[in-house]
């Protein structure tokens, strides 16, 4: 069932140089529009995707939990989001927006589409 | 359990409820299940009763199972007790004297026997027939103890007061003195002799039938007593759920304590927010400045986020009491979405009110209507996936040949693992909800924010009244005089109806 993002979003592995995870993170963060750092096994991450996919948006899927290095990054990220449980975590040009709530109050305010266009992740 | 019931003088007619009390108190049994007592009752004679009783009452005094025909004082007593009248006492007996075993038995005419002396009883005790055998003689007793008669001792006891000095008849009621009848004498005497024991026989009979009477009464009015004591705690309990806890759902005992402490301050906020809208009406109503009016309805919205600040600690402690909406009202969980309202489906019921709206507003509202439908759908998307998990890790390994007992507590860890999730859904539905009334708030003027609460807070209203009328309709099913009891219940129909759209 999870595989199908495969095709929907763009899943990749985490590849790049080695350094401090949280570099690692910005620096996957700017490859692409929408950015989704993701449990395969987490609900509330399958939530998130199937949130963007809806709107039309093709996010790059971060799935940390098959990343050998990714418990690095999952770590920091919980740092730079001040929670234990960081995931989903969504960037939208190369920007941090933050768990599902924030992700969920920014689309309700209107702030999300403003967003993701801008980022050319969405055209109208 | 009319069949049970034995004409008891002296005493007013049980309701079953003392008889079934009786029944429990003396069995030290919890309180059976209704029809425990019926499949029994009917099914007891006396006999059986009495053994049931007899062993409490008497203080582990075995009962032998058929008694032989030998009539006691304390069989009389034990009549008495329960209330069955001696049949009328042969004067002249026709029966012939035979020799009985020893009369081993507490003399309930001991003084000391009157309520708890019967531990002092040994021997076999037989069960009561209602048919006395006039001949048995009355075993009379020292005066604390028990004494082992055998038949041919006690005219020739030494210790023992001789028969011929007993009473006469006419001071029965004397409280006992030690009396000494024998079998033996009463046998071997002469029938000259006869009347006068037996006189003195019916006169003890009497006395410790006077005895057992009193002693039932006052057990009788222990049992009463507590009868009244117990209908009194479940008042007390009654008010207590009443004015803590508000069983909304109906979930009685079974609430957790955090589920029972969000439904008090569930009810509370109610109160407070039937109180914001007679605010807001009357606000609208006197046509208060937009400053005034900002306040008003800047508290309401507040008063939005402590229910959201209180569903989210509820959340914490108990998340499957929200998510099953026990804490609401039939009608209002028929529209259950995660745990509460959807946010889409209150919007769409709202816009028809928000009107006139400006051509930026309308938009604004499209959008939001149209954002929160996508927020939802992903939320309920990924609460599929969830399940659709849970459901995979619950049926992992062979369902048919049961669980393996290797793997089982790995799995149900996995499985509780899984379940946990529920609460991150409850919460980010919850954040849906508030997100979706304070960008309401943004979107519109004041005077249509103001409306717009109070509309929301008068459909809740309607909602809850239709589940009052519903739980309190009228149903036929059973009752045979359907009219009166439907006027009646129209009556308070009537009466809910009108209670409920005062405020309106």
């Amino acid at each position: 069932m999870m595989q199908a993002w495969g095709t929907a979003a763009c899943v990749q592995q985490a590849r790049g140089g080695g350094g401090d995870p949280l570099e690692r993170v910005e620096r996957l963060a700017s490859r692409s529009a929408v950015v989704i750092f993701s449990d395969s096994s987490c609900c509330m991450c399958h939530a998130v995707k199937s949130l963007f996919c809806g709107m039309g948006v093709s996010p790059t899927v971060y799935e940390l939990d098959e990343d050998p290095r990714g418990k690095e990054i999952e770590r920091a990220l919980a740092r730079l989001l001040g929670t234990p449980q960081p995931l989903p975590a969504v960037f939208i040009g190369g920007k941090l927006v933050g768990p599902m709530d924030r992700v969920m109050a920014s689309h309700i305010n209107g702030s999300l589409v403003p967003l993701l266009k801008e980022a050319g992740a969405l055209w109208l | 359990m009319a069949s049970n019931r034995v004409a008891q003088p002296g005493f007013s007619e049980p309701e079953s409820s003392n008889q079934s009390m009786v029944y429990e108190v003396l069995h030290g049994v919890t309180p059976p299940q209704p029809n425990f007592i019926e499949q029994h009752g009917s099914a007891y004679d006396f006999g059986e009763l009495e053994q049931a009783l007899m062993p409490k009452v008497f203080h582990g005094v075995g009962l032998g199972a058929d008694g032989d025909r030998k009539r006691n004082c304390d069989a009389i007593n034990f009549a008495a007790f329960l209330g069955v009248r001696p049949p009328t006492l042969e004067i002249f007996p026709s029966w012939p004297v035979r020799p009985q075993p020893p009369p081993t038995r507490a003399n309930s005419q001991s003084a000391e026997s009157t309520d708890s002396g019967s531990a002092q009883n040994t021997g076999p005790w037989k069960a009561a027939d209602a048919r006395f055998d006039q001949e048995s003689p009355i075993s009379t007793k020292g005066s604390d103890h028990s004494e082992h008669h055998p038949q041919g001792e006690m005219a020739s006891d030494p210790t023992r007061a001789p028969s011929s000095t007993a009473p006469a008849p006419n001071s029965q009621f004397k409280p006992l003195e030690k009396k000494k009848v024998t079998a033996s004498s009463s046998e071997r005497d002469g029938s000259k002799q006869l009347d006068a024991k037996t006189l003195r026989r019916l006169a003890q009979n009497r006395e410790a039938a006077r005895k057992s009477r009193l002693r039932k009464k006052a057990y009788v009015q222990q049992l009463e007593n507590s009868r009244i004591k117990l209908n009194q705690l479940e008042q007390e309990l009654q008010r207590a759920r009443s004015q803590g806890l508000f069983l909304a759902g109906g979930a009685g005992a079974n609430l957790s304590s955090g589920a029972a402490i969000f439904d008090m301050e569930h009810a509370r906020w109610l109160e407070e927010d039937q109180r914001h809208m007679s605010e807001l009406r009357a606000g609208l109503h006197a046509h208060l400045p937009d400053g005034e009016l900002r306040v008003i309805v800047d508290s309401c919205l507040g008063h939005y986020d402590e229910i959201f600040r209180l569903k989210s600690v509820a959340a914490k402690a108990d998340v499957f009491h929200l998510y099953s909406g026990i804490w609401t009202t039939p009608a209002e969980r028929c529209f259950l979405w995660m745990g509460g309202f959807r946010p889409s489906d209150l919007l769409k019921i709202l816009v028809p009110h928000l009107e006139p709206l400006t051509e930026q507003q309308f938009l604004g509202i499209c959008s939001l209507q149209q954002s929160s439908q996508q927020a939802e759908e992903a939320l309920s998307q990924g609460l599929d996936s969830l399940q659709q998990a849970l459901a995979d890790t619950i049926a992992a390994g062979s369902l048919s040949q049961g669980p393996d007992v290797g793997n089982y507590m790995g799995q149900m860890a996995i499985a509780l693992g899984k379940l946990a999730n529920y609460e991150g859904f409850v919460r980010q539905a919850d954040n849906l909800r508030q997100q979706t009334l304070h960008q309401l708030r943004r979107i519109l003027t004041i005077r249509q924010a103001a409306r717009c609460f109070l509309a929301i807070g008068e459909y809740y209203t309607r909602l809850r009244a239709l589940s009052s009328l519903w739980s309190s309709r009228p149903r036929e099913i059973m009752v045979p005089e359907a009219h009166p009891v439907a006027t009646a219940t129209e009556l308070q129909m009537v009466q809910h109806t009108e209670n409920h759209f005062t405020t309106f």
